[in-house]
C-alpha cells in the first residue's frame, strides 16, 4: 500500500540517491584530475543540483495532491451517492459527508450504518488507493524523467554552482514570502471582519461612541438590549494601564540596566541578568494571580486606609504588575544597547576627566538613547497587547474614567470575552472583537514600525 | 587597521635604511652594542626636575604580562616620544599614567607612578582631577556622537572652566584652531563630530584634550590618520604646548619623534630597552635591538 508518508520517504532517498548520480556522473565526465579542473563546477555541484530537480517538482506535487485529493474524492464519492442523499440540504449533505468519513477512518459514527453509506465509504477507500497508487506513479516518473535528464546534460560547460545558488536563493524566498503572506492573511481576515462590522455599527459610532455595552438581543423579540459599541472607554482603559505599567516599567528597567552595564562587577552581573531574564519567563497568567489575589486586596486596603474609594479590580493593580511583568522586556533591550556604545566613547569622557555618572548620564545615554526608546516602544506595544493579567485583576466593567483606582477595561480583555462561549458569529457582538482586533494590529504595528526605524537609525551611528 | 600599521612599518622601514645609510660606519666602527637578549634598560631614564616618575610598572592583562618593570620620567618641558614595534605595550604604558587602565576589567598595575611627586595610584587619589591634568588623545578617534562644539566644550564645561557662554565658544575656537582645524569646521560646529573624517575626527579629539588645559599630555598616534599638512600643524601645537607642558607621544614615524622629542624610549615584548636624548638614539642606537629597529631589520 502506497501511503503518503511512504512516497514522502521515497521522494528524500531518490533525492539522496539523485544526488550520488549526479556526483558520479560528474566525475566520470571529468574523468581525470586535470578533467576535473576543467569542470565548472565540483562534482558536489552537480549532485546537488539533480537532488534538486529530482526533489523539489516531486514534493511540490506530493504537497498540492495532499492539498486537493480528500476534496476531490468527496466530490466523486457525493456525485455517486442517491439522488434521495444528493439532493438534501447543504448541511444535512455534510453531515452525511462527515459519516462517510469517520466510517472510512473507522471512527464511530452518529447515524446507524446503512448500506448506501457503507457502499459509499468503500467507494471512498477505493478512490483513495487509486489517488495514491496513481501519485506513487507519476512521482516515480517525475523523479527518474529529472534524473535521466541531468545524466545527459551534466558536462563540464553547465554552470551547476550557479543553479544550484540560484535555487537556494529562490527556496529562501519562498520561506520568507509565506510569513509575509500570513501576516498579510491575519490582517485581511481580521480586516474583511471588521469591514462586516462596520456596514452594522458605523464607524464613527464605534470610533467616538463613550459607552461600551456590546450586549445584542439573541432573539428578534428579546427586549432592552440593543447594544452601545462605543470603543472610547475599551481604548482608554488600555491606555490607562498601558500607561501606569510604562512608569513601573522604564525607570526601573532603565535604571536597572544601567546599573548592570555600567556599575555592577561582572560576578554580579553573571548572577543577575539570568535572574531578569526568568522574570521574564514567568508565564503571564501567574502575574495575573499575583496581580489579582495580593497586588490588587493590597492596593485596596492600603486605599481604604487612607479613605480612598478602591475597587477590589482596579487599573493600578493591573498596571503595576504588568509593569513589573514588563521590566527585563526593558532592561534586557536597554542593556543591549548600552553594551553597544563603543568603550571608546566612555575611555573618551574618563580621559577628560568626567566621572562616571557623568560619562553615563552625557555619553552612554545619548548615545544608546534613540536604541532605548526603540526598546521602550516594543515594550508599549507589549503591554497594549497584554490580556491575561488583566482580565484577572483590572475587571470587564468599561468604565469612563481617569482614576486608575476603578474597575477598566482594556481592547485585548474585550476580545476575549466577546468571543469566550457560544456566539453567532455574524452578530456585531462577535464582528466587534475583530473590530477591536483591527485597531489593536494596527496601533502594534504603527508603534514597531517606529521602533524598528527608531533602532535602524541608530545603528547606523557605528557602522 | 593591521595592513595598515605593517605598511606604516614597512615604510619606516624604508625611510630608515636611508638615514641609517649616513651612520651605520659608527654602528659598524666597534661601538659596544648591548646584546640581542638583554632586556636591561639602556640609558639615563631618569632626569632631574621630573613631572611624572615610574618605577619599576608591571601591567597584567590576567595573566598576561603586557609591561615588564618599567622605570621611566617624564621631564618638565619636554616632549618625550615612546616607539616599538606593534603590540609591545605602548598604549598600554601610557594608559598607565592617567590610571585608563582602570577602566578594563582584567587590567592590573603594580610599581608606583607620581605626578609631581603624589602617587597617582594612592588610596585617596580621586582619578577626576588627575584625568583633567593628564589628558589623552586616544590612537583611535573617539568622538562623542554631539555636535563639533559640544565636543570640544565637553570637558571645559564638566571642569567649569567657562563662566559663560562666549568664553567658552573662545576656549572651543582657540582649541580647534590649535588642532588646525578651525578652518574646515567653523561653518558647521553643529553637525556631528561622528560625521567628520577621520584625520578631521583625529583632530577633533586632539583640539577636546587641549581644550581642558591639561598639564601632561599623552599622545596616543595622534597623527597616524593625518596628511603631512595636518601632521605639521600638531606637531607645531606639540612645539608650542611643551613650553609650558609635558608631552609623552607614541608614534611609528621615527622622522615624527626626532622632529618634535627630546627624549626617545624604544619599548620592546613590554620590555623598556632603550631610553635617551633623540638624537642619540636615532644616530648611535647602543642597544641591538634599538638599532634592529631603527633601521629597520626588526622582525
Ligand atoms: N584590553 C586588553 N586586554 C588584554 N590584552 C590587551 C589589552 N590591550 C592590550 N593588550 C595586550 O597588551 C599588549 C600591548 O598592547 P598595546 O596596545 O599596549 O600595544 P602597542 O604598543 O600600543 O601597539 P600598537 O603600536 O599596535 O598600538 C598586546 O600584546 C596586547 O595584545
Ligand atoms: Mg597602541
Amino acid at each position: 500500500m502506497m501511503s503518503p508518508s511512504v512516497i514522502f520517504i521515497a521522494i528524500l532517498l531518490l533525492m539522496s540517491a539523485a544526488y550520488y548520480a549526479g556526483r558520479k556522473r560528474a566525475l566520470a565526465v571529468a574523468g581525470s584530475r586535470a578533467g576535473l579542473a576543467r569542470m565548472h563546477s565540483r562534482p558536489t555541484y552537480y549532485g546537488l543540483l539533480t537532488a534538486m530537480w529530482c526533489g523539489i517538482p516531486a514534493l511540490l506535487v506530493f504537497s498540492s495532491w495532499s492539498v486537493f485529493e480528500s476534496g476531490i474524492i468527496t466530490h466523486l464519492v457525493v456525485a455517486g451517492l442517491p439522488d434521495a442523499i444528493r439532493d438534501l440540504p447543504a448541511d444535512r449533505l455534510n453531515l452525511v459527508v462527515n459519516d462517510i468519513r469517520n466510517l472510512v477512518s473507522g471512527n464511530i459514527v452518529s447515524a446507524d450504518i446503512d448500506q448506501t453509506m457503507r457502499s459509499a465509504a468503500d467507494h471512498y477507500l477505493e478512490l483513495q488507493a487509486i489517488s495514491h497508487a496513481s501519485l506513487a506513479v507519476v512521482i516515480l516518473a517525475m523523479t527518474m524523467a529529472a534524473i535521466a535528464i541531468l545524466m545527459r546534460i551534466i558536462a563540464p560547460g553547465l554552470r551547476a554552482r550557479n543553479q544550484v545558488e540560484s535555487i537556494i536563493k529562490w527556496i529562501l524566498i519562498a520561506c520568507s514570502t509565506i510569513a509575509i503572506f500570513t501576516t498579510i492573511g491575519i490582517l485581511l481576515s481580521v480586516l474583511f471582519e471588521a469591514i462586516r462590522f462596520f456596514e452594522k455599527i458605523s464607524i464613527t459610532e464605534f470610533l467616538f461612541g463613550l459607552k461600551w455595552s456590546p450586549q445584542m438581543a439573541i432573539r428578534a423579540d428579546q427586549v432592552g438590549s440593543s447594544g452601545a459599541f462605543g470603543a472610547v472607554p475599551v481604548f482608554a482603559g488600555t491606555l490607562m494601564i498601558s500607561a501606569i505599567a510604562m512608569v513601573v516599567a522604564v525607570p526601573v528597567g532603565l535604571l536597572s540596566a544601567i546599573y548592570l552595564s555600567e556599575y555592577a562587577d561582572r560576578r554580579f552581573r553573571a548572577v543577575a541578568k539570568p535572574l531578569m531574564e526568568i522574570l521574564a519567563g514567568i508565564p503571564t497568567v501567574v502575574y495575573g494571580f499575583f496581580a489579582a489575589l495580593t497586588v490588587a486586596p493590597l492596593i485596596r486596603e492600603t486605599g481604604i486606609g487612607l479613605g480612598l474609594d478602591v475597587s477590589s479590580e482596579s487599573a493600578l493593580a493591573a498596571g503595576l504588575v504588568m509593569g513589573i511583568m514588563i521590566i527585563p522586556f526593558v532592561s534586557s533591550l536597554s542593556d543591549d544597547v548600552i553594551n553597544a556604545v563603543p568603550q571608546a566613547m566612555r575611555d573618551g569622557a574618563y580621559g577628560l576627566g568626567a566621572t562616571k555618572s557623568e560619562t553615563v548620564k552625557q555619553v552612554v545615554l545619548p548615545a544608546a538613547l534613540p536604541g532605548i526608546v526603540g526598546g521602550v516602544l516594543l515594550a508599549v506595544s507589549r503591554a497594549i497587547g497584554e490580556t491575561m493579567i488583566v482580565v484577572m485583576a483590572a475587571g470587564l466593567a468599561a468604565n469612563l474614567t481617569a482614576n486608575p483606582l476603578k474597575t477598566v477595561t482594556t481592547v485585548t480583555v474585550q476580545i476575549v470575552t466577546l468571543l469566550v462561549g457560544d456566539q453567532e458569529f455574524d452578530s456585531p457582538k462577535t464582528l466587534a472583537a475583530f473590530a477591536l482586533g483591527l485597531i489593536l494590529f494596527i496601533a502594534t504595528l504603527i508603534l514597531n514600525v517606529i521602533a524598528l526605524h527608531v533602532v535602524r537609525k541608530y545603528r547606523e551611528q557605528y557602522e | 587597521m593591521d595592513a595598515a600599521a605593517n605598511f606604516e612599518e614597512l615604510t619606516v622601514g624604508i625611510e630608515n635604511t636611508q638615514t641609517a645609510s649616513t651612520g651605520p660606519a659608527k654602528a659598524k666602527s666597534g661601538r659596544i652594542l648591548f646584546d640581542r637578549d638583554s632586556r636591561d634598560t639602556v640609558g639615563e631614564p631618569f632626569v632631574e626636575d621630573a613631572r611624572m616618575t615610574c618605577r619599576d610598572v608591571n601591567v597584567y592583562y590576567g595573566d598576561k604580562q603586557a609591561i615588564k618593570d618599567v622605570s621611566l620620567d617624564i621631564g618638565r618641558n619636554e616632549v618625550i616620544a615612546m616607539i616599538g614595534p606593534s603590540g609591545c605595550g605602548k598604549s598600554t604604558f601610557l594608559r598607565c599614567l592617567n590610571r585608563m587602565n582602570d577602566t578594563i576589567d582584567t587590567c592590573r598595575v603594580t610599581g608606583q607612578i607620581t605626578l609631581d611627586g603624589i602617587d597617582v595610584y594612592g588610596k585617596d587619589i580621586d582619578v577626576v582631577p588627575l584625568r583633567a591634568q593628564v589628558g589623552m588623545v586616544f590612537q583611535k578617534p573617539n568622538p562623542f556622537p554631539k555636535s563639533i562644539y559640544d565636543n570640544v566644550a565637553y570637558g571645559p564645561r564638566i571642569h567649569g572652566l567657562a563662566q559663560n557662554r562666549a568664553e567658552l565658544d573662545d576656549i572651543v575656537e582657540t582649541s580647534l584652531r590649535k588642532a588646525g582645524l578651525w578652518e574646515e569646521v567653523k561653518d558647521r560646529m553643529d553637525q556631528p563630530g561622528t560625521g567628520l573624517s577621520g584625520g578631521q575626527q583625529q583632530r577633533l579629539c586632539i583640539a577636546r584634550t587641549i581644550a581642558v588645559s591639561p598639564e601632561v599630555i599623552l599622545m596616543d598616534e595622534p597623527c597616524s590618520a593625518l596628511d603631512p599638512i595636518a601632521t605639521a600643524i600638531i606637531e607645531d601645537l606639540i612645539d608650542e604646548l611643551k613650553q609650558q607642558y609635558s608631552i609623552a607621544i607614541v608614534t611609528h614615524s621615527m622622522q615624527q619623534a626626532s622632529r618634535v622629542s627630546q627624549r626617545t624610549a624604544y619599548f620592546h615584548l613590554g620590555d623598556l630597552i632603550e631610553v635617551g636624548d633623540t638624537a642619540q638614539i636615532f644616530t648611535t642606537p647602543r642597544h641591538q635591538l634599538t638599532q634592529d629597529y631603527i633601521t629597520g631589520r626588526f622582525g
